[in-house]
Formats: structure tokens, sequence, C-alpha cells
């Protein structure tokens, strides 16, 4: 190699003297600075070159006194020139011999009788070049090897007609699992997982140009991939192939799939879920509304966009929500109270709106309020609430005793009543089933109780039933109690609600009715009795006047005794009269 | 042989009964109580001679101290029950004394006061003692 400062440093092998002076002077001729150093044999020379290993060129004659094969020395010599161009010099009849040489890798050779100064030096030069070429041309080779075999994306090389793998490198072994003898004995389509004839009419349409596609391939073991193949037409050893780059993209797109279910998942959430999801600005404008409000509000969540909250909020409800605001930016998240909504019919809706402050995250920027429909809810509340009033009102407005028993508690609730009928005050209340059965009176005891065992062991739902029921002060009032029993989900007897109706004036009646009807009955016997003894007296007598006058005695005792028994009858009567004006 | 006998407090009724049954020949002269237990008594003692006699009682159902039914109760129990055939007259029209006077099976016929004719007649026709009544 010519150094910087254009020295030319040479090594000559030659034993004859003259020779070399020979050499020297050619040399000397074309080249001011020459550094020339000889070895007169082949051990000579072999250790020059051990030493020094930095020859321009090495000129070497083929004949020397210590080596025969001109083989072994021609090897040896170029293994040892370290790069540097070898020209041999050699005697006319040893031309065959330097045609020879070149074949093992010298760069020139030299009849001894043609050399002159000037194709010496012209050898001399046009070895170094050609030597400078093919160490430049075997450099970049090199790099294009490495940049094949140790490049981290698989590639290789394929025939560009048969698509046998001519070439492939590490990575693509290591993806595939396949040796590289394996892949020397496969085509392209041996990898192919399906759509043969569309990569096959690419393969085709793009014989000579640069195509790239995504096409699935199975590996030895029969895993899927995905890849993303690019192929460029190249000239391979002589031959048109392609070279293929084969990105795998099958972990790529398993997370794109993923990424896409989730924005699906959570698209669906925004877009059909029950709540709407709004994004407002600090002054309540819209910036963001989910499409679920169409449905909810039956709005058009775009129109919405940029519009005040506020201006949909019903008046009343608005100091309200105002009043919680406030703290916004000092709590993260809080729950707004229920409000009323314009909705896009016009018609006001009861919302429910939990608000959080996600101004510091960039991909929201603003607050998210989620509200949710709780119109029907509000309904049900409010229709609960008037019948919960109904019945106080009916319990208050009643003078009959509501009572509510809840049997797995075994606690009884009263309404005011209570006390109004049986003078019971809170303190003297009880609110056990026990406490309501020792106040039975005894004489109806056995029957309440028979009647309510039935309700507890579930024949009967409805119960109907009069009985005395001791009042604070020790006296019995007659009740009339009329209880429901509700059943739980199992069906089980789980309340018994009561309606106690103080029937002790209408039993007093009856009671007074009842004994009156007793009299009736005595009076009725009395006239049966009593009133007909005389009457049939006299209708008999009559009779013995009529039918036997002939056979009787004494018919004027006869005429004063249907005169007297006339007067008992007249007694009899009277006596009725006055008993029946004293009971009543 | 079929004694007749009355039990009632009132006269005037015993007077009437007497007349018709005399007339309507069931009995010439019948035996006449103005109280049960007395009645009670002769029947007890008739008993006692084993003659063999037959009784028709008239009773009265109203009647102070021993009442009709009292004394319908204490023959009852009398083993010779089948010789009493008692007609229950009563000044009563009332339907439960009717239904009270069924439970007893000495109870032939009940009447209601004043006895009539036709009542004699039928009297006569109870077959229990309508053979005392055949004309010879």
């Amino acid at each position: 190699m010519v150094e910087k400062s254009g020295e030319l440093k040479v090594l000559v092998i030659e034993d004859n003297p003259g020779d070399f002076i020979l050499i020297e002077d050619y040399l000397a001729e074309e080249h001011a600075a020459l550094k020339l150093h000889r070895a007169e044999n082949f051990k000579k020379a072999k250790e020059i070159l051990h030493t020094s290993r930095n020859f321009d060129t090495v000129l070497l004659d083929l004949s020397l006194p210590d080596i025969k094969n001109t083989e072994t020395l021609v090897k040896e010599i170029l293994a040892l020139a370290n790069g540097a161009p070898v020209v041999v010099l050699t005697g006319y009849t040893n031309k065959d011999y330097g045609m020879k040489t070149l074949s093992w890798g010298v760069s020139d050779y030299l009849l001894k009788d043609e050399i002159n100064a000037s194709n010496l030096s012209k050898s001399i030069h046009y070895s170094m070049e050609r030597k400078k070429v093919q160490r430049q041309l075997y450099a970049s080779e090199e790099k294009y090897r490495t940049l094949f075999d140790s490049s981290p994306l698989p590639k290789w090389v394929l025939d560009r007609r048969t698509l046998e793998f001519l070439d492939v490198n590490q990575a693509a072994i290591n993806l595939y699992g396949y040796s590289r003898e394996e892949f020397m004995e496969m085509s392209v389509r041996d990898l192919w997982v399906d759509d043969e004839d569309t990569l096959e009419q690419t393969v085709e349409d793009n014989l000579h140009d640069f195509f790239s596609i995504r096409v699935k391939h199975y590996t030895k073991s029969r895993k899927l991939l995905f890849i993303d193949v690019q192929s460029n037409p190249i000239i391979f050893g002589g031959r048109e192939a392609r070279v293929t780059l084969a990105h795998n993209v099958t972990e790529k797109l398993k997370a794109e799939e993923k990424l896409k279910h989730s924005q699906q998942r959570f698209k669906a959430l925004v877009q059909d879920g029950s709540d709407v999801i709004s994004i407002l600005d600090e002054n309540f404008n819209y910036t963001y509304i989910s499409p679920s409000a169409r449905n909810i509000l039956g709005v058009n969540p775009e129109k919405l966009e940029g519009s005040n909250a506020f201006k949909y909020i019903h008046n009343e409800d608005r100091p309200y929500i105002e009043d919680k605001i406030k703290f916004i930016g000092k709590v993260k998240s809080f729950q707004l109270p229920s409000y009323r909504y314009r909705n896009g019919e016009g018609e006001w809706r009861w919302l429910e709106t939990i608000i959080s402050d996600l101004r510091d995250d960039p991909s929201v920027n603003g607050l998210v309020a989620t509200s949710r429909d709780i119109t029907s809810f509000k309904i049900q509340e409010k229709e609960l609430r008037e019948s919960l009033g109904r019945y106080d009102i009916v319990a208050k407005a009643t003078s009959d005793l509501i009572t509510d028993y809840n049997i797995e508690n075994d606690t009884f609730q009263f309404s005011n009543a209570i006390y109004d009928i049986f003078g019971y005050s809170p303190e003297e209340l009880g609110t056990s089933r026990k406490w309501w059965e020792e106040r039975l009176h005894p004489e109806d005891y056995e029957r309440v109780i028979k009647e309510t065992k039935e309700i507890f062991s579930n024949q009967k739902k409805l119960l109907n039933i009069e009985y005395r029921f001791k009042c604070a002060d020790g006296n019995y009032k007659y009740i009339l109690d009329r209880s429901y029993v509700i059943s739980d989900a199992e069906g089980k007897p789980s309340r018994i609600i009561g309606s106690v109706q103080d029937i002790t004036e209408r039993r007093k009646y009856i009671n007074a009715i009842e004994r009156s009807n007793e009299r009736l009955r005595e009076i009725a016997w009395t006239q049966s009795h009593v009133v007909r003894a005389p009457l049939a007296r006299i209708m008999g007598l009559i009779d013995l006047l009529k039918n036997q006058r002939n056979n009787l005695d004494n018919i004027e005792e006869i005429i004063d005794n249907i005169l007297n028994s006339s007067e008992e009858l007249d007694k009899v009567i009277r006596k009725i009269t006055n008993k029946t004006e004293e009971d009543f | 042989m079929l004694e007749v006998i009355i039990v009632d407090d009132d006269q005037i009724v015993v007077f009437i009964q007497k007349k018709m049954i005399s007339n309507h020949e069931i009995a010439s002269n019948p035996i006449c109580f103005n109280n049960a237990d007395v009645a009670l008594n002769y029947l007890n003692d008739q008993q006692q001679l084993q003659n063999k006699k037959e009784f028709l009682i008239f009773l009265d159902i109203n009647m102070p101290g021993m009442n009709g039914w009292d004394f319908l109760n204490c023959l009852e129990s009398n083993e010779e029950k089948s010789h009493y055939h008692v007609v229950m007259v009563t000044s009563s029209i009332n339907k439960e004394d009717k239904e009270e006077a069924k439970k007893y099976s000495m109870v032939r016929l009940f009447i209601e006061k004043p006895i009539h004719s036709s009542d004699c007649e039928k009297i006569k026709e109870i077959p229990e003692i309508s053979h005392f009544f055949e004309r010879v």
C-alpha cells in the first residue's frame, strides 16, 4: 500500500544478486522514495514477512535455493503477505509456472528477460490498485453479509421464479424454527398458509419489481404468523433472485386487535349505556356529550357542544347545584342533588349527576359529569310518599285501631287508637303477641287462639273475629278484629295487618235486643198458656151449651163460669199490657 | 179394663172434660185430680193392686207444683208404662209444646183446649185402646 509520504516499500525475494541490483535500479528510476528489502531465500523471506507486515508489494523469484516446490512457496508467501500484492518474477523456462501462479492468487508475473523500469513499475502499481479494489469489494461484500446475517429482521433470498430459498439469515431461522439446511431444501411456498393464488399472482405481476404484501405464514411448529413482506429483485450469484424482508407483525396485530376491542367496548359503554357522560369546561359549557344523550335525553349531542349546561336546568333547582359546585377544585368527585333537566322534547326529566374533576388529565381537560335519568324513580318515590301519607291519614281518620304485627320479630305496632279505645298510654303498651293474648277475655281466649293459629300455619289469609279485650282500667271491650296476612317472597306469613273496631256499643245494643227477644218469647208463652186458658174454658163451656144442652143439670152455673172466665181473661190481658209497657 | 183419669188444676176445664168424656161414652165416671202428684200417687197405688188395669190419662201441661212434663217424666220410668195412654190437653197453641210431647212414647194424642167432639172420636180410634170402645 502506498504510504502517505509516497514512499514505496518493497520486499524483493531474489537469490541472484545481479538480478536484485537490476530490479533496484529499475525501481529507483521510477520512484524517488523507495525502501527496498531483500530476502536471499525462502527462509529469510519468511522471517522478514513475520516481523514487518506493511509491504506495499512483494516481488518473488520462483527459483529459490531453499525451496523446490513453487506452489508451496507461492501460497506461503501469499499467506504471509498480509494482503500485499505478490508479483512473480520468473525466467523464461518457467513461463508456464508463472502462468499457473496467477490461479493461485498472485497479482502478476513478469519474465525476467523482459523486465524494464517502466513495465516493472506499471506492474507493481497495477497490482497494488487491483488489490485495493479487491479489498474494497471484499469489505463491501463483508458489510452486506453482516447486514444480511446479523439483521434482527428475518431476511432471505429466493430464486425469482422457483421461489426456492437461496440464502436465509439467522433471524429467519430463529423465527421459523427451520435450520439453514432445511430452508435450503424448501421454497417460500412451504411457509404459506392460504391465499396461494393471490400470492402467486403478486409474485408474477412483480417479477422484476419491488412489492410489499401482508401474508400469513406457518412456522415449523405450525404457529401462525402475520408477516409484512417487502421484496426486491436482485442478482444473486449471477441468478435472478429477490431478497425479501419479513417483518413479523403478529404481536402488533394482536395488540391492535385488543386495542380495537377495548375501544369498541368503551364506545358501547358510552354510546349505549344508561348514563349520559359529558365533559364540561370550568364555565359549565359542554365540550363533549356521549351519544347516549340521544336516547336518554332526546338531544343531538353535537348540537349541545359549546352550550351552557345551566341553560337546561330548572330554575328552581339551579341554586342547589350552584351551592354544590362551589366545591370544585377542593374535592375530586361529588354528587349533585337531583335536579330537573329539559330534554329535547321540552319535558322535564329528573337527573342525578356525579361530577369528577379531571381538569388535570390532559386527555379530558374538564369536568366529567355522569348523569342518570331517575324520573321514573322520582315518580315512584312520590307515589310511595303519597300512599304512606294516605295510610297515615286513614289511620288517623278512622276510629279503628290499626295494628301491624311483624311475625318474625314478634312486635306489634299500634295506631294512636290503642289509647282512644283501650286507654293504653305508650308507657303501658306492650308490643309482643303474649301481651296481646294476656288481655283476651278468658271466655274468648281458646277460640281466638285457635283461629289465630290457623293464620300462622298458613291456612287462612283473613281473620274476622269478635272477642273481648281488656282495657287499661280492667274493663273489657267488645272488638271486631279483621286481620289480613301479608306473606313474604317465599309465601311465608311475615306480617299481619289488622283493623280493630270497638263494637262495645253495638254489642250492648245487640245484647239488649237479645234480652228483649227473650222477654218476647216469655210473652208468647204467657199468651199461649195464661191467656188461652180462660179463653179455652169459655169456648169449651159455650160448646157444651150449644151441643150438650139436654145433658146439662145446671145451666145457670155454666153461664156464671163463662162470665168468670171472661173477667179472668180481661185481667190477664190488662196485666200483659202493663208488663209490656214496663219493659220497653 | 180401661180407667179414665183427668189431671187439670182448672175446675171448669175438669167439668167440661168430664161432660164430654161421659157424653161420648169414653167413660161414665172419670176420676179427676186437681194436681199431678196426687194423680201420680193414685196410679202408683193402683199398680200395687196388680189388677192389670190400663189408664187413659187426660193431662194438662201448665199446672202449679208438678206440671204435665214432670208428671210424664215420672211415669216414663215406670216399668208398666205400656198401660198408660196419655192425651195431652193444653190451652197452649205453642208449636214447641207439641214437639216436646212427641218425645214421650206414652203420649198418644195432643189436643188443644177446649176439647171437641171430634177429639173424643179420635181418642176412641187410638190403636192401643180402640178395642175398649168396640160395640158389642
